[in-house]
């Protein structure tokens, strides 16, 4: 029953119009940058690499697929949350609006595996709006631009990783931008269970990344021992699989914060749903 | 009689071997430097395998394998699969700029020893003063006829020290490994499109130090005058 339930919620989602908002937006975006990067690429790493050409000279092909892919990645990996509410954040709140979360309750399915079943949709949606960009930005990219080292510009440095070096880091740098996706996917529906209609929880859950952000980009100390905490944080994590050395603790103390922030949010939304007196 | 002519012949012999030594010194700046182009010109071009390492501040790459070609008079090429990082300045500069004597004033500004060698520092002062070229410095095995280090301080890429180790292509005055000095201090990282934003911001490094970096490139397997395709330098 859970998986049918399951099933039925993916089916939903996949009948919404707005479902397909998001992969219009990530495919009309990531043709714009290809298209940029084709006629004017060399100029953008010009600026990158302005500084280091005075004395240095790089050979060799830089403006790659590889680099493409992760640039339009840093890109879009901060928007990307944004599509992902915008579904995610309707899945219990617009049953409630159009009145049909009532008979959804009279299934013979427990409440919590039925808020489960969403929840699995949710993330499974996140996952397909995650490889569609995967697709656009690594597959369209090699397609058009052959693969390469990447050249990776950080606040201290550049980092330029051979080719042979790069399919794992990408695996895993989608497989923490995942997580992090899952996150917001699930505080969405979390704030779903709290609403009836369809838009509160979807322009809170972006009010909530805003606000998160900010705090966290705010190089003020008085916020110093909050930020390592919030998950906006670790939204970026996927870009430490760039990073030489490789930051394991790093990227571990992400993934933890991220989970953590996933089981007390499903924790927190199955308790609500279990209480929600459920009248339309 | 015969003693009196077997003394003469023994100072003549003994004033030889005082003098001897010196000869390379009483060879004039340019006459070196004509001695080293002679010598880099019985090369028409050549290929080798290249290993090439960076410990350079600011940027971290592992060690890349090249391959690398050179055609008289001034065609280079570095081949690689992937990105490569090279001194702006430095394989074959001193080459170009000491080939024509009439471009430069070569003065003898002493003598030092290197690993050992001594060595001839001739510095190399452009005849124009619109030059790119401020100054070259060579150290010069005047013996062997090889650069054994170089300096080269130019108005577009800065000061670049460059020293040079021979092997088996000595005669032809090809070096099997070169370490590159240079100044990064002017490295500086654009902002906007470094976007690690959770990432503490590093400590500011002390203004106004010098900053080095080194690249070193061992080369091995050459082909000397085994014949280049132009079509390499094209692609």
């Amino acid at each position: 029953m859970f998986w049918k339930s399951t099933y039925n919620e993916f089916i939903k989602i996949a009948a919404k119009p707005r479902s397909y908002i998001g992969l219009a937006a990530i495919s009309a975006l990531v043709s714009v940058i290809l298209f940029a990067m084709k006629v004017d690429g060399k100029t953008y790493i010009s600026f990158i690499t302005s500084s280091f050409e005075q004395t240095l000279t790089f050979e060799g092909d830089i403006l790659n697929g590889d680099l493409i892919a992760f640039i339009i990645l840093q890109m879009l990996i901060i928007h990307v949350p944004l599509l992902v509410a915008l579904v995610t954040g309707d899945l219990v709140s617009g049953e409630a609006a159009m009145g049909s979360l009532r008979m959804l309750a009279t299934k013979p399915i427990s409440r919590s595996s039925l808020l489960m079943s969403k929840f699995l949709a949710g993330g499974a949606y996140t996952l397909v709006i995650l490889l569609w960009l995967g697709f656009m930005a690594l597959g369209v990219g090699h397609i058009l631009f052959g693969s390469g080292d990447l050249m990776v510009l950080n606040s201290d440095g550049l980092v330029i990783l051979q080719n042979a070096d790069l399919a794992w880091r990408f695996l895993g740098g989608f497989g923490v931008a995942y997580l992090a996706l899952l996150t917001i996917a699930t505080l969405s529906i979390t704030l779903s269970c709290f609403s009836d209609n369809s838009i509160g929880p979807i322009v809170t859950t972006m009010a909530i990344i805003l606000f998160f952000t900010i705090i966290g980009t705010l190089d003020v100390p008085v916020f110093d021992n909050i930020r390592p905490f919030l998950f906006t944080s670790h939204m970026i994590a996927w870009r430490s699989f760039f990073e030489e050395p490789f930051p394991i603790e790093t990227i571990q103390q992400s993934v933890i914060i991220l989970v953590v922030h996933i089981v007390v949010l499903i924790g927190v939304a199955l308790f609500k749903f279990n209480k929600k007196d459920i009248l339309s | 009689m015969i003693n009196l002519q077997y003394f003469r012949l023994s100072l003549f012999a003994l004033a030889f071997l005082l003098i001897a030594p010196t000869v390379h010194a009483q060879k004039t700046p340019n006459q070196m430097l004509y001695a080293v182009v002679q010598k880099m010109s019985k090369v028409k071009d050549y290929s080798a395998e290249a290993n090439i390492r960076s410990d350079i501040p600011m940027i971290r790459i592992l060690p890349v394998n090249a391959k690398v070609y050179f055609k008289q008079k001034d065609k280079f090429k570095v081949e690689s699969t992937g990105i490569v990082l090279l001194p702006k300045q430095g394989f074959n500069d001193f080459y170009k700029i000491i080939s024509d004597s009439t471009t430069y004033t070569a003065v003898l500004t002493g003598q030092e020893k290197i690993l050992g060698v001594p060595v001839q520092v001739i510095n190399i002062i452009p005849a124009l003063d619109t030059s790119d070229l401020i100054l070259a410095k060579l150290w010069i095995d005047a013996a062997n006829n090889l650069v054994l280090k170089s300096q080269l301080t130019t108005r577009t890429n800065g000061t670049m020290l460059i020293e040079y180790t021979y092997g088996a292509q000595k005669t032809y005055g090809l070096p099997d490994k070169l370490v590159f000095t240079v100044d990064v201090k002017k490295f500086k990282i654009p902002k906007g499109v470094a976007t690690d934003l959770n990432k503490p911001a590093a400590p500011k490094p002390s203004t106004g130090k010098t900053k080095n970096g080194q690249i070193f490139i061992n080369l091995t397997n050459y082909k000397v005058n085994a014949g280049v395709s132009d079509a390499i330098f094209k692609k």
